[in-house]
């Protein structure tokens, strides 16, 4: 697509819908756009201009405020788990969940909020906790899978997924409040058990131009039991602490956008994010004095705090009526501290408090793209830069790191560029590349080429070449653990891993008029492969003496195939999606392994009806997690180590909600129910176990069936 | 609006109340007081005795402890048996104590050593605690006995030294004495058996290879190479198999046996002392080897940075040979780089098990106590022919006569407990000693299972067990472990209990 002046108006009025929304100053056509985005939604993720997703070269998936409010959700945790090829795996002993897309984890995934990165205690983008990403000024998520290195450099492997945040209203003052509670699993009590969020946001139009928006929200999940007895539990017996640890998040944000000309537009974001996670050891000294038959226990006992500071300053524009430019300035810093103490249980006495930086990144990041500047009506082009300076810091307690702090500084300068050709209407291809410059390792390059071809009948077909490299994360460089026992080492010689993806889509939206209503059917069919080489992995380099050193050497594909549906009838919203993939590891790093491919399937589908008189909206979400199967190595009868196929069991995750509006929407009330099928733990033999301990048998996917009621009130008036 | 208002006012109600937490009072911790131990008894040469009440936890504030007695045979008083202080003429003690105290001592002086078969006891009991919240549990009476007798049981704390398991302690129950020796005192020890046994130092983790090629110790160092192969047992922690490795240089000796993933092998004592790593001393001068010795490293004095910190850099190599002057051991030895040697005799002293000599500092040194007055050792750390260190390794004095057997109240597999029909600690009596039990040869009965590093915050001690002694004067005592950390959960500082049966 070429935005010459024709254009152009198209082009602002889509972000205009996204950023704006429809002002009351905003012109005739700029409220079309909301019709437009209606029936069609506006993507931001991978475009050289926010689109339409139906002309889009790229294939996006979305979820929308709408979905999020049903689902009544918080954080990025409470929505993902309904979407195919997604699991969300928390951790019940960090208190963070992380994503895997295709069977690779965190690592391999970005997080990013308006297009750039978001910073974590681990990483800038990757490894991103979910649980501490808020939603509550959130426009949509957008989800691309796939390898992005092109459009976002490394670590983009398996996908993206962009939070679009909301920069406008219509209303001149638009203020919203709103508690929801929520049960964990069966327990709930006004103050210390459950989970209790309250929020306020307060929107505002200084001027025409002038957009405000602040919001503080506060999350006090007070954590999940189930059998486990809490903090003052005195026996060493594995229940003391909780299944799920408690914490408390506080998060503020603020957002000034101004749009100028029709030439002009910048905002800046702000964000603070405070976290603190109470981990209680389940793990007591009993100290049994047998002088006095008595007992002292004492635990090991932790505070972690997170802080996240982000700065966001984005100008977008034109210069000079020809070059399109984007560019993004940021500083985000956040720093995961610790305190660590003893804690004698029956006196409630804390004693060898210490208090120090656990892990922290900072960074300073830009990025900019160019595009439009050659006036071709068929081809655009698209320059870039992303530069960042990460500086990381690892404690000695946050790895194995012989004793020592790791302090690291990680440049990267990325230059990109792209080109969309349209060759006829129907068809348009869009090659790139990115170079990717780096302080520690070697120069990597990104490719991508992704085409689209509309057929006669309307069918579209995309088809997404990319490649990304996935960057060493601090244990696999700098371990160090060489004692008596042990020589494990870290590689700070190691390179990327490479990833690349092949992603084909087939999609079709098929219009059923009948008398009274029209129905519509969106069908998308898609296959994707994915590989993963030099895949870094712990291996033995010297048998004698033992030595076990960080290397490249594996590999890991997957293949799958996904059918999703959306239909809409009259008042119903439904939809229905399936995916069968495969995953193959092709481990030699070990003596024993089997890239065989290992097979699953996934299930999703929802419903949504609208009782449009009540104002009621109820709606369902499901999804099913086939059985999943991995190859493990486990000891057989005859003591001898053999490879088996561990499986993990299937199971079924099912969300409902009832939402109604009150007095002209001023009050909504959304009732609901997660997690209906009451999933906890799901038995596995699909997970080896560590050097000095079994394989576990179960894995903590949930806190079983859990209620809650969300209670908003909004105040507009222009 | 006025609807819009009243809402507005639930809300921020609702707002308040959910965002209100309460926290969770402190509650107050009994304050309880009991002997250290439940006897105690004068050896002929002891001239006072001080007898330990201890506060779990330590004293909160000021208070008085009142203790009682009553006698048996002895008379107060400087014309009598013995004194106390402070003074107990009336027949009670009382005991100030200031806030943070963990203790208080009654000193007692014995003044009169009994005639030969006369009982004399002094039974102490604690009447009163001045304290609100105090309570007189556990060791509440203490016998205090004027000839020497076998203890009724006591709680001792080894004296291992922390995080660095700096000593080697042994224990004799029936004196309720410990005897500490630093680990890196000494590498080699002489049997003062019949048998012309050397033993390597496993607390230091020493090793031993035999250069069959070799008797002349300056023929070797460490760029000799041998046709005659050593074999270094690797195990490959993936596929879980042990690989054998030909070695033929000391060079690649030297670095594959100091790492114990590697399998020390027959290089190494035996854990249950059944083998020892130096062949036995042939009456044949030419048939003694030079052996190549691995020192082990030393003892740190840093915590480190893990929950311990026992093993540093390697004290060296040394090379040694040993043969028989007529009962006498002699024993030549150098630096493995060394063009020249040293040699040493050594006596046989049969008051104890074995003679222990230091190749770094060229003496015999005193380890053992003698044989009869030690049952357990705490040898600390722990290095031997299966490959892994250990530590908290105990054994008990197999050579000395020291029986010993394990009692298992449960196990747990597969997340099921099994209970076995066998008595508990508490109850068990000398009726239940199953004598053909005893084991008096595999010195390592107790060994590390007695804890467990892998679970609680740093490590805990396994409650599925306890123990039987029948030490070599006959008494039968039934031990367990109470402790492997200390309140502070530090390792290396273990604690056990143990009473007579009678």
């Amino acid at each position: 697509m070429i935005l010459n002046k024709k254009y152009l108006t198209i082009y602002f009025s889509f972000f205009l819908s996204i950023y704006v929304y429809s002002q009351k100053t905003t012109n005739r056509k700029a409220k079309d756009s909301v019709n437009v985005e209606k029936l069609d939604e506006v993507i931001v993720t991978g475009q050289y201009n926010p689109q339409s997703i139906k002309k889009s070269v790229f294939e996006v998936s979305i979820i929308t405020r709408q979905q999020i409010d049903k689902q009544a959700g918080n954080n990025l945790a409470d929505v993902l788990n309904q979407t195919l090829n997604i699991t969300v795996v928390p951790s019940a002993s960090t208190g963070k969940s992380s994503v895997q897309l295709f069977g690779l984890d965190g690592q391999y995934f970005k997080v990013l909020v308006d297009n750039i990165p978001l910073i974590n205690d681990e990483g800038f983008g990757n490894n991103t906790d979910l649980t501490q990403i808020n939603l509550d000024d959130i426009e949509q998520i957008e989800i691309v899978e796939g390898s992005m290195g092109v459009q976002y450099g490394s670590n983009a492997v398996s996908g993206v997924i962009n939070i679009i945040t909301k920069k406008g209203s219509k209303y001149k003052w638009e203020t919203s409040a709103y508690v929801q509670e929520e049960t964990v699993g069966k327990s709930y009590a006004l103050f210390n058990e459950g989970r209790h969020i309250q929020s306020l946001r307060v929107g505002h139009n200084v001027s025409d131009k002038l957009y405000f928006n602040g919001i503080y929200t506060r999350n006090d999940f007070k954590g999940f039991l189930d059998d486990r007895k809490g903090q003052f539990h005195e026996l060493n017996d594995g229940l003391r602490g909780y299944l799920w640890l408690p914490k408390i998040q506080n998060t503020a944000k603020a957002v000034l956008n101004y749009s100028g000309s029709k030439n002009f537009r910048t905002f800046y974001k702000f964000e603070y994010f405070n976290e603190a996670i109470n981990r209680y050891s389940p793990l007591v000294s009993v100290n049994y004095d047998a002088s006095t038959d008595t007992t002292n226990p004492v635990s090991n006992d932790a505070i972690f705090t997170s802080t996240r500071v982000f700065h966001h300053l984005n100008f977008i524009g034109k210069l000079k009526e020809y070059v399109n430019y984007d560019l993004s300035l940021s500083y985000q810093r956040q720093k995961r501290d610790v305190e660590t103490f003893k804690y004698r249980i029956k006196p409630r006495e804390k004693f060898d408090d210490e208090k120090f930086e656990f892990e922290s990144r900072d960074v300073l990041y830009s990025r900019g793209n160019f595009s439009n500047f050659l006036k071709r009506k068929h081809v655009n082009f698209q320059l870039g830069y992303e530069i960042n300076k990460i500086n990381g810091f690892a404690s000695q307690e946050a790895g194995i790191f012989d004793g020592e702090n790791i302090e690291r500084e990680l440049s990267n300068y990325d230059v990109f560029a792209s080109s969309e050709i349209t060759i006829n209407p129907n068809l348009s291809i869009r090659p790139g590349t990115r170079l990717i410059v780096s302080s520690l390792f070697k120069p990597q390059v990104a490719v991508s080429v992704i085409s689209k071809y509309t057929f006669k009948n309307d069918l579209e077909f995309r088809l997404l070449l990319g490649s990304s490299p996935r960057l060493p994360n601090y244990t696999e460089l700098y371990t160090y653990l060489v004692d008596a026992n042990h020589d494990v080492r870290g590689n700070e010689n190691l390179t990327p891993e490479q990833g690349a993806s092949v992603f084909a889509h087939l999609k079709k939206t098929f219009v059923f008029s009948g008398s009274e209503s029209t129905t519509l059917l969106k069908s998308k069919l898609s296959l994707n492969y994915l590989n993963v080489n030099d895949r870094i992995e712990l291996s033995i380099v010297n048998t004698v003496p033992l030595q076990f050193k960080y290397i490249n050497i594996d590999s890991y594909k997957t293949v799958g195939a996904f059918f999703t549906n959306t239909m809409r009838h009259k008042n119903l919203n439904a939809s229905f999606g399936i995916g069968y993939y495969g995953q193959s590891k092709v481990l030699d790093s070990q003596t024993l392994a089997n890239d065989d491919y290992l097979f699953g399937f996934q299930l999703n589908g929802s419903l949504s009806y609208t009782f449009k008189k009540r104002e009621v909206i109820a709606s369902a979400f499901f999804k099913h997690n086939g059985q999943q199967q991995q190859f493990v190595q486990q000891q057989n009868a005859n003591n001898e180590t053999v490879l088996a196929r561990g499986e993990q069991e299937a199971y079924s995750m099912l969300d409902a909600s009832l939402r109604k509006n009150f007095m002209n929407n001023n009050i909504q009330l959304t009732v609901g129910a997660r997690n209906l099928f009451d999933v906890t733990l799901v038995n596995t033999t699909a997970v080896e176990g560590g050097a000095h301990s079994g394989p576990p048998s179960s894995r903590l996917l949930g806190y079983g069936r859990s209620y809650f009621l969300k209670l908003v009130y909004n105040l507009k008036f222009n | 609006m006025k609807t819009n208002l009243f809402f507005l006012n639930v809300l921020l109600l609702l707002f308040f109340m959910s965002a209100c937490s309460n926290d969770d009072d402190a509650i107050s911790q009994e304050f309880a007081v009991a002997f250290e131990n439940p006897s105690a008894s004068f050896s002929p040469t002891d001239i006072n005795k001080e007898i330990v009440i201890v506060f779990a936890p330590k004293a909160t504030s000021d208070g008085v402890l009142t203790i009682s007695y009553t006698l048996d045979n002895a008379i107060y008083g400087e014309a009598g048996d013995f004194t106390t202080l402070p003074s107990g003429e009336t027949g009670k003690i009382t005991l100030p104590f200031k806030a943070g105290d963990n203790n208080v001592t009654i000193k007692v002086n014995k003044l009169k050593n009994p005639i030969e078969g006369d009982t004399k006891l002094i039974r102490f009991a604690i009447d009163n605690v001045s304290l609100t919240d105090g309570t007189i549990s556990g060791n509440i009476n203490l016998e205090l006995s004027f000839a020497e007798t076998a203890a009724l049981g006591a709680v001792l704390a080894p004296n291992v030294g922390g995080v660095n398991y700096t000593n080697s302690v042994f224990i004799d129950l029936s004196s309720q004495k410990t005897t500490d020796v630093r680990r890196d005192a000494w590498e080699i020890a002489f049997h003062s058996g019949t048998e012309n046994n050397v033993f390597l130092n496993s607390s230091l983790r020493v090793t031993a290879a035999e250069l069959s090629e070799f008797t002349d110790l300056n023929q070797v160092t460490s760029a000799t190479a041998f046709s005659s192969a050593l074999e270094l047992q690797v195990y490959n922690p993936f596929t879980q198999q042990t690989e054998t490795k030909i070695i033929n240089t000391i060079k690649d000796y030297k670095e594959g046996v100091k790492q114990s993933y590697s399998m020390y092998g027959t290089y190494a004592d035996h854990l249950d002392g059944s083998e020892t790593a130096i062949s036995t001393i042939s009456t044949t001068a030419e048939d003694n080897k030079v052996y190549l010795v691995y020192m082990g490293s030393e003892i740190p004095t840093e915590p480190g940075s893990r929950s311990t910190n026992h093993s540093g850099d390697d004290r060296g190599w040394y090379k040694i040979r040993v043969f028989m002057d007529g009962d006498n051991y002699k024993l030549q030895y150098a630096k493995l780089e060394a063009t020249t040697f040293k040699e040493a005799t050594i006596t046989k002293d049969t008051s104890l098990n074995v003679v222990a000599f230091s190749l770094t500092n060229s003496n015999a040194v005193a380890v053992e106590p003698a044989k009869e007055n030690w049952d357990l050792n705490f040898a600390g750390v722990f290095g031997a022919e299966n490959g892994p260190t250990y530590t908290d390794y105990v054994i008990h004095n197999t050579l000395g006569g020291t029986g010993l057997y394990q009692v298992t109240t449960y196990k747990v597999e597969d997340d099921v407990t099994t209970e076995f029909n066998v008595p508990s600690y508490e109850a068990f009596k000398l009726t239940d000693v199953d004598e053909t039990a005893l084991n008096y040869q595999a010195r390592n009965i107790i060994g590390s299972g007695w804890r467990n590093p892998f679970a609680g915050p740093v490590a805990v001690v396994n409650n599925d067990r306890y123990f039987v002694i029948k030490d070599a004067a006959g008494n039968y005592y039934k031990l367990r472990f109470n402790a492997v950390v200390n309140a502070d959960n530090e390792r290396g500082n273990p604690k056990l209990e143990y009473a007579l049966l009678q």
